[in-house]
């Protein structure tokens, strides 16, 4: 058969954001495959430098649109540890409590995102109406639905408003008792099934050879890999979770993890509530005029756990009001770019929209 | 029953169909300035009615009714360009239902009215916006989210995001906010059909007359504005 | 900062590593990280070291300019899972003379980093061919984007159409905003 190229993306409807993966076919089968990134770059590591480190909360988060939380944590940790700064107790459990907040919405996100290569699109009106209500949390909380610019260099931005705990609770309940249909819909369906199970594998030894991380990795390892428990930030270390893990990787186990970590999550959240300690939100991490702040000289490497994965930022700072440096290690970069390169050949052509979606492939957090 | 089918067949106002003089021809340039074909020669609207008005009236009741049509049944082309398109899923699905506008997602640019450019511009995505819509079929129109696609938003001083939109295609509408809520969103595209429906999104047509002007912009920005065998190897 | 740490297995590696390599200046940044700066020529070997040792994965490589020293320092980001401990290496290379060997036949991972850093910095990686193509950006024009003497205010204000507003925005009248 005759070998044609075809460019999927970037403008295509079961594609996740901007980004286009141009391959060879032969039938339907991709013979080569290249991840085209590059549409969504902004240059943002140096427009960081040019702003001080207050203004950097601002631009940050646009870093991943879908989950905006974890590049402010990096940040604000980054910059703490640098100033030897303390933070407040209730300013982690706020953190945690935002961050699993943002973690459900993200997997959310992803199980709606499933209707898009596999044609389940009640799953993404139920997933996005779920999602929707998180939102409201969130706006209640700082004020904004999707960029919060909330968690700030020495806590957060501002105390939680009064009886949010009952929102929260009552969202997270609701949620909760939906997500058996959600297993119903999509892991318990037969057309689901026959589409995911035994696809796109991602055996162990492919995880370490491309450095994948996350939910990747720990659906094929079968052990916690997981940042939150192998090095705990904010108080991850004072509630109890477990972290889901398989050994056998194909879309349907990773998909899988991604609702039983929404469960977890929500027990995070239960815990976090129920211990919230009272003090102060925030304390300063320098002195004077936070658009004045400066941050000790000194590198370092300050990572999270993201919902794809370990994300980081490596921060340097010459002692001055801006960073000197700040570099981005995206969570869905090795299986974004050289996953595909590699692993892909060998798949079907609607198989690729579903490596976006199962892998978690975010494209504003590749090309930044 | 005969009874009530008497008495309706009564109250119906009689038709005369003249096919010579009653179908009106369709005003040269409605759609755009090269197509001079009839808008719909099957269209037969009552002699009386039509007599009396003059060449110029019934060009703009064609375009109106034109207008109307257009307005009501608008399909956008699913192309996220930036961070505003995160908000678009919340605008399509149950809560905001972007559908009781007569809106809805299409796949392919050849059959898409509207152009949305969800947030910053990067050159690369430029590059390829500028295929997109050269693609789309008339009439198009575009929306603006954000103030990235106004000035550049947060983005002003990078090296790689474009600044003014409308340097490099015409826009309709923007829509304010860094990203726009759903609400605003649907305020937008309410707008949108209004401006649709007097006329006034006339975009396309401002990127027919000065093409010229458009291509300069866009190859001092690009370069050039083809795409290249991209197969990095 | 601290300069020893309790966590099992880091100092018993840092000793290793000074045993066995050109090792400059070790800094422990938090308990579980620490930062080592090597010879550049030891550097491969003391990744390959640290493979078999348990450190598997390859984070991130990326890159600091420091015009002043006329030097770029490299980084390289490793992590060990089993135990969480992170090594980050750093290698300093002629700023002028932007060379480095390729690490991607010890990590395969490292292939696109690599290519982004010769993209942003302008760094060669002798053995990997594939990294002297432009990734990210298309028909780039101008001096690799991060380094520090390229000033992406000037860049956008040449290239791209600003739109004009009569009120001026800065502060100062309008003159750009100026970090003291």
């Amino acid at each position: 058969m005759k070998e044609i190229k075809l460019f999927l993306g970037p403008q295509h409807p079961g594609m996740h954001g901007n980004a286009s993966v141009h391959m060879y076919v032969e039938g339907d089968i991709i013979n080569k495959s290249r991840l085209v990134p590059g549409m969504l770059h902004r240059g943002f590591e140096k427009s960081m430098e040019n702003r001080t480190w207050m203004n950097n909360i601002g631009l940050i988060p646009r870093v991943c649109v879908v989950e905006p939380d974890i590049n402010e944590m990096c940040f604000a940790q980054g910059a703490e540890i640098l100033n030897e700064v303390l933070v407040p107790e209730k300013a982690h459990y706020i953190r945690m409590l935002i961050l699993e907040l943002a973690r459900i919405s993200i997997h959310l996100m992803s199980l709606g995102g499933i209707g898009g290569p596999t044609g389940l699109y009640t799953a993404m009106y139920w997933a996005q109406a779920d999602r929707d209500l998180l939102l409201d949390i969130f706006e209640a909380i700082t004020g904004h639905r999707v960029y919060h610019m909330y968690i700030v260099p020495g806590g957060v931005r501002k105390d939680l408003p009064e009886g949010i705990e009952k929102l929260i609770i009552k969202t997270l309940d609701g949620i909760e008792s939906r997500l058996p249909e959600y297993e119903d819909l999509i892991f318990n369906n037969p057309t689901m099934q026959s589409r995911m199970v035994g696809e796109i594998m991602l055996p162990a030894e492919v995880v370490w050879d491309l450095g994948v991380t996350g939910i990747g990795m720990r659906s094929a390892t079968g052990e916690a890999y997981d940042l939150r428990k192998v090095n705990p930030y904010a108080r991850y270390d004072q509630v109890e979770f477990d972290v889901p893990v398989a050994t056998y990787s194909d879309a349907y186990t990773r998909m899988k993890l991604k609702m039983l970590e929404v469960y977890q999550s929500i027990r995070i959240i239960r815990q976090v509530l129920d211990g919230m300690p009272e003090g102060k939100p925030n304390v300063k991490i320098s002195r004077g005029s936070a658009l004045k702040w400066t941050v000790k000289e000194g590198q370092i490497y300050s990572a999270v756990e993201s919902s794809r994965g370990e994300f980081g930022y490596y921060m340097v700072s010459d002692g001055g009001t801006s960073p000197y440096r700040v570099a981005v290690r995206g969570a869905s970069y090795p299986q974004g770019l050289l996953g595909i390169e590699k692993y892909m050949p060998g798949t079907r052509i609607d198989d690729a929209p579903l490596w976006f979606d199962t892998m978690g492939i975010c494209s504003p957090e590749i090309d930044r | 029953m005969a009874k009530k089918a008497n008495i309706k067949k009564d109250k119906v106002k009689k038709i005369v169909i003249d096919k010579s003089k009653s179908i009106i021809d369709a005003p040269s340039g409605m759609f755009s300035d090269k197509i001079n074909e009839p808008f719909a020669h099957e269209m037969i609207v009552s002699k009386d009615r039509s007599e009396n008005l003059t060449p110029k009236q019934r060009k703009r009741k064609w375009k109106s009714m034109a207008n109307y049509f257009s307005a009501n049944s608008l399909w956008m082309l699913m192309y996220c360009t930036g961070c505003c398109a995160i908000e678009l899923p919340q605008a399509m699905t149950s809560r905001y239902d972007m559908e009781r506008l007569g809106m809805g997602p299409m796949a392919t640019p050849r059959q898409a009215d509207i152009l949305l450019i969800t947030g910053y511009l990067s050159l690369k995505t430029l590059r390829r916006l500028i295929y997109t819509y050269e693609q789309m079929s008339e009439p198009k129109y575009v929306v603006g989210f954000g103030p990235c696609t106004l000035n550049g938003g947060i983005y002003h001083d990078s090296h790689a995001v474009i600044n003014q939109l409308d340097q490099y295609v015409p826009i309709d509408l923007y829509i304010a906010g860094c990203m726009p809520k759903p609400e605003a969103v649907m305020n937008g595209f309410q707008d949108l059909i209004d401006l649709i429906e007097v006329g006034e999104a006339t975009g396309w047509k401002d990127y027919h007359a000065r093409y010229e002007w458009y291509k300069q912009n866009q190859k001092e920005a690009l370069g050039e504005v083809m795409i290249h065998d991209e197969f990095h190897e | 900062m601290m300069n020893s740490t309790n966590r099992p297995g880091m100092n018993e590696m840092v000793n290793e590593l000074k045993a066995r390599f050109n090792v400059e200046e070790v800094t422990f940044v938090q308990d579980h990280e620490a930062h080592v700066d090597l010879h550049r020529k030891d550097l491969h070997e003391a990744l390959t070291y640290m493979k078999q040792n348990g450190f598997r994965q390859l984070s991130a490589v990326t890159c600091i300019d420091w015009p002043n020293e006329k030097i770029f320092q490299l980084i390289f980001n490793i992590y060990d899972w089993s135990k969480g401990n992170r090594f980050i290496f750093r290698v300093k290379i002629d700023r002028e003379e932007a060379m480095f060997t390729t690490i991607t036949n010890i990590y395969g991972g490292a292939k696109y980093y690599e290519r982004e850093v010769h993209e942003f910095f302008g760094v060669v990686f002798e053995g990997n061919d594939s990294a002297l193509k432009q990734l990210f950006l298309e028909q780039w024009d101008d001096l690799p984007p991060l380094r520090k003497d390229f000033d992406s205010r000037a860049y956008s204000d040449r290239k791209y159409v600003k739109r004009e507003y009569k009120t001026s925005f800065g502060e100062k009248g309008g003159e750009p905003f100026e970090r003291n």
